[in-house]
């Protein structure tokens, strides 16, 4: 059969086109305009500067703390999903009454807007009256109520736990099709051979579930350093710039016009999500062959 | 003996998915009671909803929600959301079958850089500067087209992965009876395969349309007039304006919600589809 009629390739044009237009072209643009002064001022007449943009981004202490912010977020609320999706996934995987209710309300916050959930959890972390203050004071916690979003140290620990709060059901989604996927004669041959419960666990749930790892390590990290809708929220960045990851901060540097300088920026994001996402991957990837 | 034996085992087990369903319903409550706070809060007068309480409103101030819809330009936010939204899946659902259809029937040079080209899309972050640029040059600028066709873009390899996937599972003969009969590759496709993917299809479209109805920094960087803005723009404006009003905010934020919740609701099984159908293929 003549395969060349028969699946032609304009079928594939509509969708390509697109996206080579509407997404590609703007990474190709990007990666020379990053070596320009391109400001809004000079849309059209941008003038080469080499790797000005780039020294002066390393040199930038802001730049450097979003970075590290960038990094810490994606760490901290992939361990946190990785996590407690796990545990929601185990909890509902027993002989826990009305499943179908906990899957329908844990799974409930990924599709919710983070905007929606962003302005949700400023009521919660509110300094006066907020449900958390609240709860704290309830409990005789008075000493520990602050203003969780305006205090430095605390900021960015409320939006690391927004992002775990959103997507912790939906890991919990992905680990429950992976543990319908185990088979229970493993673990009955476990348990004549006396296996404890925390054994079964470690020599068969986790080995088998290592797909289910690839995919929530991998989404997750690759989410995590695209973070920017609940910072914009909830903290804009601040306060000062405890809480400015790379997404903010380009934005900040888009609103003045500083185009070139926001995109050496948005260069350096898609270089550390490329290079992490790839190698993430590989590793993981390798373990489920191992096992 | 061996059935006390059993009784015994039986009434463990009772105990034990007893404690564990109160367990669950504990961790549950840190997604119920913010949202119950905010659907309570919505109800109530300003003083009442600032205090954040778990309790029902005293009074029931159901007028919160038509000085929400008459000050928050609710309803011309609805109009731009659904126009996106619909043409976004419209397009993606279209273009992504057909292009995925094509990649998952044959392998030439030509299929594996389209697989490529979207493998990069699944994990690189959208350059929004140089794209707004570009929406600028091709006059696109501020327009519901230009943020249709991003938006499009950044939902296409997503679509294109899960139905390539799928549709690897549809035997070849068929499109062989099809092509033995003399029809062309369009007819094939509408009349043949096309019905066969309604599952993964319904998938495509509730992931998709609830992607195009959250996304907030596609419509943040590219409409600068307020008559265009998609929902979660409107409630994020409305918030910065209002935010003392913390029952009028919490009211916009249940109808910004609200048709997302519903389609998940009576989706759920679709939706949560689409969640574990990446994961299937890693």
């Amino acid at each position: 059969m003549n395969k060349k009629k028969f699946y032609p390739n304009y079928f594939t044009y509509p969708a390509v086109i697109l996206f080579i237009i509407f997404y590609c072209m703007p990474i190709i643009a990007g990666f020379a305009l990053s070596f320009t002064n391109w400001h809004i001022k000079r849309l059209y007449t941008p003038d080469f500067i080499g790797l000005k943009n780039f020294i002066k981004l390393f040199k930038d202490a802001y730049f450097i703390l979003a970075l590290k912010n960038t990094v810490l977020f994606a760490v901290l609320t992939t361990i946190g999903i990785v996590v407690i999706g796990l545990l929601l996934a185990l909890l509902l995987n027993c002989a826990v009454k009305a499943k179908a209710f906990f899957r329908t309300i844990f799974y409930l916050p990924a599709v919710l807007s983070l905007i929606v959930i962003g302005i949700m959890f400023k009521a919660v972390f509110k300094m006066d009256g907020g449900i958390l203050n609240q709860i704290l004071t309830s409990l005789g916690l008075t000493a520990l109520t602050k203003d969780w979003l305006g205090n430095p140290d605390t900021a960015m620990y409320c939006v690391i736990f927004v992002q775990i709060w959103k997507w912790s059901g939906f890991a919990m989604a992905i680990y429950l099709a992976g543990l319908q996927g185990i088979s229970e004669d493993f673990y009955e041959a476990a348990t004549t051979d006396g296996a404890s419960a925390w054994q079964k666990f470690k020599n068969i749930t986790v080995p088998l579930l290592a797909p289910a790892f690839t995919v929530v390590i991998t989404m997750n990290i690759i989410g995590g350093f695209k973070v920017f809708e609940q910072v914009y929220v909830m903290t804009n960045g601040g306060p000062g710039f405890a809480t400015q990851v790379l997404n903010t901060y380009i934005y900040n540097e888009f609103s003045k016009g500083s185009l070139g300088r926001s995109s050496a920026m948005s260069l350096i994001l898609f270089a550390m999500i490329s290079v992490i996402a790839v190698i993430v991957n590989k590793f993981l990837k390798s373990r489920e062959v191992q096992m | 003996m061996a059935s006390a034996k059993f009784k015994s085992m039986k009434h463990k087990k009772q105990v034990q998915s007893v404690s564990l369903t109160i367990i669950t319903l504990t961790v549950s409550l840190v997604i119920i009671v913010p949202l119950l706070i905010v659907i309570f809060g919505s109800f109530k007068n300003t003083a009442e909803a600032q205090q954040f309480g778990m309790s029902l409103p005293s009074v029931w101030h159901f007028e919160n929600y038509i000085h929400v819809l008459d000050k928050g330009n609710i309803l011309q936010a609805l109009k731009n959301s659904t126009i996106i939204t619909a043409a976004v899946t419209f397009i993606v659902i279209a273009a992504g079958s057909l292009s995925a259809f094509v990649v998952s029937r044959k392998t030439t040079e030509y299929t594996a850089f389209v697989y490529y080209l979207f493998l990069l899309g699944m994990v690189s972050p959208i350059q929004i500067v140089t794209t707004y640029a570009l929406l600028k040059l091709l006059n696109l600028s501020g327009t519901y087209l230009g943020v249709i066709f991003v938006e499009t873009a950044l939902q296409m390899p997503w679509t294109m992965f899960t139905l390539s996937g799928f549709i690897h599972n549809i035997p070849r003969e068929l499109d062989e009876a099809a092509f033995i009969d003399g029809a062309s590759p369009g007819r094939m496709f509408f009349f043949i395969i096309f019905p066969l993917l309604k599952p993964i299809i319904a998938t495509a479209v509730v992931t998709t349309a609830m992607g195009a109805w959250n996304e907030f920094m596609v419509p943040l960087y590219f409409f600068n007039s307020s008559s265009k803005w998609t929902m979660p723009l409107t409630v994020y404006n409305f918030f910065g304006q209002y935010s003392s009003d913390w029952n009028y905010v919490f009211a916009d934020l249940v109808l910004t919600a609200l048709p997302i919740t519903v389609l998940y609701l009576c989706c759920q099984k679709y939706v949560v589809a689409g969640a574990t159908a990446g994961a299937v293929k890693g």
